[in-house]
């Protein structure tokens, strides 16, 4: 149910340059040296400059995750979200969406200052200038002011669609239209499982003291699970391998492995739910990965025996053996989709050694707590795994601010790493010209 | 002339979804209009006479009585449940005997219902009931009770009903209810008997069955030496046998009854498919000594509810309220929760408990010991500032408010931005906002006083 593109009501002021013509310079340098198939040189994890360029190159012009519709499920629902400098109010409307610049027209304080909440209009909590759902000035008070044209300052509004459940957004003036193309290709996977029809159940927030693509990076690859034993329960130990490549002492889990994707694939095939891969990480500008894949044990969700985590199926699935679904999307989300809840995640940089990375976890809105779900076993599996993650990305931004740092090289199984840097690459060096 | 026909492909049927049993919908309702449907709210067990008005010989040598109540109320009870039922077995001047029964018909035609009984050999109540009841009968009982029923609401509403012998009675309730609703349901019954002709009902639901899409019926036969013809499949129940019927049983509720041990190897295969326990319900009648002690306490306790409730009755004369009854389920429904975890009452016991107005439970102070200031004739009590205003109708509340001291954020003062919202605890307003308020705030007693005129007295929390 993709709804269709907001269009702008007013015209967004030209960025002016932050730096100097030397700066620029310098960054475009830095990604014309890049060295393929090699992490990248220490600046673009520590440099403000090229955090400013990456907030403008890519997060200013790409379709970025905002949140789910079970975070904001009825109308005057808003959570407020930052990427960088930019702030936006994603706000339900009695229509749809709306994707709004949480930058008053007036002396640009912000208009919402809670993280969540409910709101009939927008009231800047400053000088109580107060616009309507769709951004319009519709009051303020200003007595004796005359010729004061409120048609003029109405909130800026970025772009904003969604797709099965899911609210993206795009800060650019023209967002790029390959979107429209890659909704197509991920809707039939996530909309069986109903986002609209789900309830947040946990959200967690962790600051991670690493710069945002090392944030991404390491949720790219596999090759440090090892360091996430109870997510080891779920994902089979041959995650990743060939069939070549698997070693003695894994035969019986590539069997069961097999086994277990051949049943999944029969399932999916009667339940007309789809589990191709299709990977286009690097090779358009909205890059994506998608599949589903069977879990270990049970099979059914993320928990050491693989049994469900909550009793509710979520949407219409008739089967609680539905593995996960797994979702990419560059730049800057992932999601796991299983038949019993959905966990999304985003990464919400601060600046060029800060990311905010935001874990939702879903389950079906009659679910209820404690009968159908227990809080704790429902996230124990991923809010180990995260606190792991994090701590895997701030041992490489304490690397790459070392004067010792130099770029390693990716190996195989870090493919889609090498895919999401060169995806970042060509992607800056565009907006660079 | 030529006469032409053309084929039309009939369309899908078209439902809503889920499953929804018909008293849910009261629970929204206002008490006054809907009060003959309160006879349906099945909540709570009563003690009540029946009469017997039709005999009906079924397949399996099985026998269904139907009944209605002496005293013309409907029948309300959820499909699953049983009736405890006193037999003057010994003549009328001895004690009767007391047996629990399902009940095999839907609670959506509950002027009259039915119970099925299979004759055992050497039973001397099910012997007794065959020979002596017929139409004119009248017959003591209690109920309904038990916790192996149907959920009041399942968006999802897949089920495996597992049926041998003459546990197919409570399963039968369910098919005919569901059946007898709208919504989108799929069910699929796989039922075991001994040998060919001894299923009971199924004329009946072989024609639920051709007539309802959302229903399959399966028959096996227990003994693989069948004679003559059988177009059914063969066999005691299996893994397989599930996997082959519901390859999506891992999906589904399971409602199973049946003797022990049929029981005892169903709970065994629905674990190799992938059922969860947590999904499975079960029943068994004809059980050990255990289950007829667990049902002899539920019915103990049922006879105490339902003593209860007559009581509170007399002394009021008037139905008793919601709550008292329903506080009366929540107790029943703890006991009966080590037959299926209770999950069912928990919702609608929780749905049923939100909607009640609990506002005014937490009123801190009485207002009419309050000062009381300005001119006007109605009276608005200002609960937190401890102070009452008085206001004239038209005339504006939060400029009467403020007038009296009373400290009310607000900007706009037009309805826009909502700084002035406060809580309304009774009474009416009249209120003209701008989208300063949303509908749920509205309805959660929510009202700006910049743009409201008084209509009644109010207490407001402010
Ligand atoms: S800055 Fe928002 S009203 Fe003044
Ligand atoms: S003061 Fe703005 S809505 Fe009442
Ligand atoms: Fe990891």
């Amino acid at each position: 149910m993709a709804q269709a593109v907001k269009t702008k009501t007013s015209s967004r002021g030209k960025v002016s340059p932050a730096r100097s013509e030397d700066q620029f310079a310098a960054v475009r340098t830095l990604f014309e040296n890049r060295r393929a198939g090699y992490s990248l040189d220490a600046p673009f994890y520590t440099d403000p400059e090229v955090f400013a360029a990456d907030m403008k190159g890519i997060f200013g012009q790409h379709w970025l995750f905002a949140a789910s519709l079970a975070e904001i499920p009825e109308p005057g629902d808003y959570v407020t979200i930052d990427y960088g400098p930019y702030s936006l109010i994603i706000l339900r409307t009695d229509e749809g969406v709306n994707a709004l610049h949480n930058v008053c027209r007036h002396r640009g304080a912000r208009v919402l200052t809670e993280p969540a909440g409910t709101t009939g209009n927008l009231v800047c909590g400053y000088h109580s200038w107060t616009y309507d759902a769709e951004g319009s000035l519709i009051h303020a008070s200003s007595p004796g002011e005359i010729n004061f044209d409120k048609a003029c300052f109405s909130l800026k509004r970025a772009h904003s669609r969604v797709v099965a459940g899911l609210v993206f957004v795009c800060l650019a003036a023209e967002p790029p239209a390959d979107f429209d193309e890659v909704s197509k290709i991920f809707e039939p996977y996530v909309a069986p499982h109903e986002i609209a029809n789900a309830k947040v159940a946990f959200q967690q927030e962790l600051i991670e003291e690493g710069n945002w693509k090392l944030v991404m990076e390491n949720n790219r690859e596999c090759y440090h699970c090892d360091g996430h034993p109870e997510l080891a329960c779920s994902l089979f130990p041959t995650w990743g391998l060939t069939e070549e490549l698997v070693p003695p002492h894994l035969e019986d889990a590539w069997q069961r492995n097999v086994t277990a994707e051949t049943a999944l694939q029969e399932r999916c095939n009667r339940y007309g739910l789809p589990y191709e891969v299709v990977e286009e990480l690097d090779t358009r500008i909205a890059g994506i990965r998608i599949s589903r894949e069977p879990l270990d044990g049970a099979g059914e969700s993320f928990s050491a025996t693989g049994r469900r985590l909550s009793k509710k199926l979520l949407g219409d699935l008739r089967d609680f053996r539905l593995g996960r679904c797994s979702m990419h999307l560059q730049p800057n989300c992932w999601f796991h989709l299983l038949s019993d809840h959905v966990i999304t995640f985003a990464a919400f940089p601060i600046n060029e050694h800060q990311t905010l990375v935001r874990t939702t976890w879903l389950v079906a809105d009659d679910a209820v707590e404690g009968v159908d779900y227990d809080l704790e076993s429902l996230t124990y599996t991923w809010k180990q795994t995260n606190v792991q993650d994090k701590n895997f990305v701030e041992m490489c931004q304490q690397g790459a601010a070392s004067p010792a740092y130099e770029p390693g090289p990716y190996m195989k199984s870090e493919y889609q790493v090498e895919a999401f840097i060169n995806w970042y690459t060509q992607r800056m060096q565009e907006h660079l010209g | 002339m030529t006469v032409s026909t053309t084929l039309t492909a009939i369309p899908d049927v078209q439902r809503i979804r889920g499953l929804e049993m018909p008293w849910n919908r009261v629970f929204q309702s206002t008490p006054e209009p809907a009060g003959a449907a309160r006879a349906l709210w099945p909540w709570y067990p009563q003690e009540f006479l029946a009469e017997c008005v039709e005999t009906v010989p079924e397949a399996g040598d099985m026998l269904t009585i139907v009944l209605r109540r002496i005293d013309g109320a409907p029948l309300a009870f959820r499909s699953g449940q049983y009736l405890n039922i006193a037999f003057p077995v010994d003549g009328p001047d001895a004690e009767p005997v007391n047996r629990s029964y399902s009940i095999s018909s839907a609670p959506t035609q509950p002027w009259t219902f039915a119970i099925t009984v299979k004759r055992e050999e050497g039973g001397r109540v099910s012997q007794w009931v065959h020979e002596n009841v017929r139409p004119g009968m009248v017959l003591d009982m209690l109920g309904p009770v038990g916790a192996f029923h149907l959920p009041d609401m399942d968006r999802r509403a897949r089920y495996l009903f597992l049926a041998a012998g003459a546990g197919v009675t409570p399963l039968m309730s369910m098919i005919r209810t569901i059946h007898s609703l709208p919504g989108r349901a799929d069910v699929v019954m796989l039922y075991h008997g001994a040998e060919p002709g001894a299923f009971a009902f199924s004329r009946e639901l072989e024609h639920l069955a051709s007539v309802d899409s959302r229903i399959k019926v399966y028959y096996s036969l227990g003994d693989r030496s069948v004679t003559g013809t059988w177009q059914g499949m063969v066999g005691r129940l299996t893994a397989q046998m599930i996997d082959e019927v519901v390859p999506d049983a891992n999906g589904r509720q399971v409602y199973a009854c049946g003797p022990e041990g049929y029981l005892d190897v169903a709970t065994d295969f629905l674990s190799k498919v992938g059922v969860d326990d947590t999904s499975i319900h079960m029943e068994s009648f004809s059980g050990s000594r255990a289950t007829r002690l667990e049902y002899r306490d539920e019915v103990a306790f049922a006879g105490e509810i339902a003593e209860e409730i007559a009581a509170a009755q007399d002394e009021a004369h008037e139905p008793e309220p919601v709550t008292a009854a329903l506080d009366l389920y929540q107790i029943a429904a703890g006991t009966e929760a080590k037959a299926d975890d209770g999950t069912a009452e928990h919702y609608e016991t929780g749905d049923v408990l939100a909607a009640e107005p609990t506002a005014s439970a937490e009123t801190p102070a009485e207002p009419s010991s309050f000062e009381t200031v300005g001119q006007g004739s109605l009276n608005m009590s200002f609960l937190r500032s401890g102070l009452n205003v008085r206001i004239d109708p038209g005339e504006e509340i939060l400029a009467a408010a403020k007038q009296a001291g009373i400290r009310i954020g607000a900007n706009c003062q037009e309805g826009m931005c909502g700084s002035c919202k406060i809580v309304k605890l009774s009474g009416d307003v009249d209120m003209h906002h701008q989208g300063g308020i949303r509908a749920r705030e509205i309805e959660a007693g929510k009202f700006l006083p910049c743009c409201s005129t008084a209509q009644t007295d109010l207490v407001l929390d402010a």
